[in-house]
């Protein structure tokens, strides 16, 4: 029986889906498409049937929000929400059916990318995780962890800026490369915090590519033999992070193994309402 | 988060609600023009009108590919685009925003397709909340015959033919918006609601309308358009 972060999409049984969810989380340039391409052949040789899916692609919104986001014209909740539409559709559409009929689903990104982003651009934390409160748990989330000093040189060296992977909407005033590290930054800041509470299984992005593809197969083996999770993947605790504000679920966090380079800065205080203007309290 | 702020902009927010054949963009549509009479600058909002996403909603709805989530956040993605490009900046700017349909169309529609009822209320909380929300409280067969006398037939969304409930359109149609309506019953006292008797003649209706509209504006400060 699968399980849901929150109450289920009407009509969906969460029981026989055989298949295995297994995310590929990391930020911009980290590498998660490359892992894919290699962990796909490899599952194939296998004989195990793969479906990958990745933000953007569902056949409903992906082009809608191609549209809207080279007119810069979307605001903060709207850009959320598309992205919420564009998900529901892909599960919907792509991953359950793909897990009824036993596929490995490998998704580049799940819902916490789309978080991270949501929050990092001040939205409130609880608003967002209720609006991906019918998203499935995953059989594991495996995060391509990298600071933002590894970072820059491999975007710069390779595709070069984005405007929106800059956050150049949150930080219009700042030049491509001083906005790209400050929202990276931030955004991998918000990362470990997830990582904390959904329990990712942390791979050091900042090795190459083989290695990091070594230890993913190690995890996604293990997944699809149904072994428990070995502590060698456990979180490692973010350096400098102080203590949490309440509500979020701190999972265990056996020693750290290796620290992977921490992301440079606290994140800016951000303001936590979508719509600071608004004054009210809950009035009801 | 901060739920339905009542929000300190110079602008008012009035929106009226009701199942289809309620009458209430007609009434909306009265206010307008006597709001523009008076010398208000006014602006009106319908729902599901978002030129951003408007081929994305035209596609689901056309191959029928869309489903109570989607369904769902595809409005709530029209209707973040509009506050935040649209009514927000109006309100600041101290119009007068009339909105055909707002947040509880969505709270009535999506907990009949089945979407939890929390959720969609969470999802929406970034929403104002308008100085005045108008319900045109309508029995279904009232509405239903407004409704086919003056159209050829009912869409598939409209009629909630998604949820296959009926095979028949207008069966379905039926079924469909009586459960809207008992969604709106309930969201009467729920979000204090001002109920309109949609069975009166429409003068009747709508002057009572303009008395609780002028009563609200009476508070704020005279914002005339020039003459």
């Amino acid at each position: 029986m699968r399980e849901t972060y929150a109450a289920p999409l009407p009509g969906m049984n969460l029981a026989e889906m055989p298949g295995k969810l297994i995310v590929i989380e990391g930020t911009d340039g980290v590498g998660r498409s490359t892992q894919i391409r290699l962990l796909r052949p490899w599952l194939e040789q296998q004989g195990r049937a793969v479906l990958d899916t990745a933000i953007k692609r569902s056949e409903l919104a992906g082009k809608g929000i191609q549209q809207a986001k080279e007119g810069h014209t979307l605001g903060r909740i709207t850009l959320s929400l598309f992205y919420a539409t564009d998900f529901a559709d892909r599960l919907e559409h792509e991953i359950v059916p793909a897990l009824r009929a036993g596929f490995v689903v490998l998704t580049d990104r799940y819902i916490y990318s789309l978080m991270a982003r949501a929050i990092v651009r001040g939205a409130d934390p609880r608003w967002i995780r209720n609006a991906y409160g019918f998203a499935l748990k995953p059989d594991a989330i495996f995060y391509l962890r990298i600071g933002v000093d590894d970072l820059i040189p491999r975007v710069v060296f390779s595709r070069g800026f984005d405007y929106w992977e800059s956050g150049m909407d949150i930080h219009p005033s700042e030049d491509m490369y001083d906005s790209f590290r400050k929202y990276q930054s931030e955004l991998l800041a918000e990362f470990d915090r997830l990582a904390k509470e959904y329990n990712f299984e942390v791979i050091d992005a900042t090795s190459d590519v083989r290695t990091v593809f070594e230890h993913l197969r190690t995890g996604v083996a293990r997944v699809l033999s149904g072994e428990p999770r070995e502590p060698l993947f456990s979180m490692v605790a973010p350096a400098g992070e102080a203590e949490e504000e309440t509500p979020r679920k701190v999972l265990e966090m056996p020693a750290p193994a290796k620290s992977a380079a921490p992301a440079s800065d606290e994140p800016a205080a951000v303001d936590q309402t979508l719509t600071s203007p608004v004054e009210g309290n809950s009035s009801r | 988060m901060k739920r339905y702020g009542e929000h300190r902009f110079p602008g008012k927010l009035f929106v009226v609600e009701g199942i289809d054949g309620s009458g209430k963009s007609t009434q909306l549509a009265l206010l307008h023009q006597w709001l523009q009479a008076e010398g208000y600058g006014v602006v009106f909002s319908e729902w599901n009108s978002s030129p951003l996403v408007r081929e994305t909603t035209k596609r689901g709805k056309k191959k029928h590919a869309l489903t109570p989530s989607t369904f769902s956040l595809i409005h709530a993605t029209d209707f973040a685009d509009r506050m935040e490009h649209n009514i927000l900046p109006l309100l600041k700017a101290g119009a007068v925003v009339l909105c055909d349909r707002y947040i509880y169309t969505a709270f009535a529609r999506d907990v009949v397709r089945g979407m939890d009822r929390q959720w969609v209320r969470e999802l929406y909380s970034f929403a104002v909340k308008p100085t005045a929300a108008f319900y045109f409280r309508v029995p279904l067969d009232v509405a239903m015959k407004r409704i086919l006398d003056g159209r050829t037939g009912v869409k598939f969304y409209e009629a909630g033919m998604d949820l296959g409930l009926s095979e028949d359109p207008e069966e379905s149609f039926a079924i469909f918006q009586g459960r809207i309506l008992d969604e709106y019953e309930k969201m009467v006292p729920e979000f204090d609601l001002t109920t309109v008797d949609a069975t009166l003649p429409i003068e009747e209706q709508q002057t009572y309308m303009r008395q609780i509209v002028k009563a609200k504006l009476a508070q704020a400060k005279r914002l005339r358009v020039a003459p």
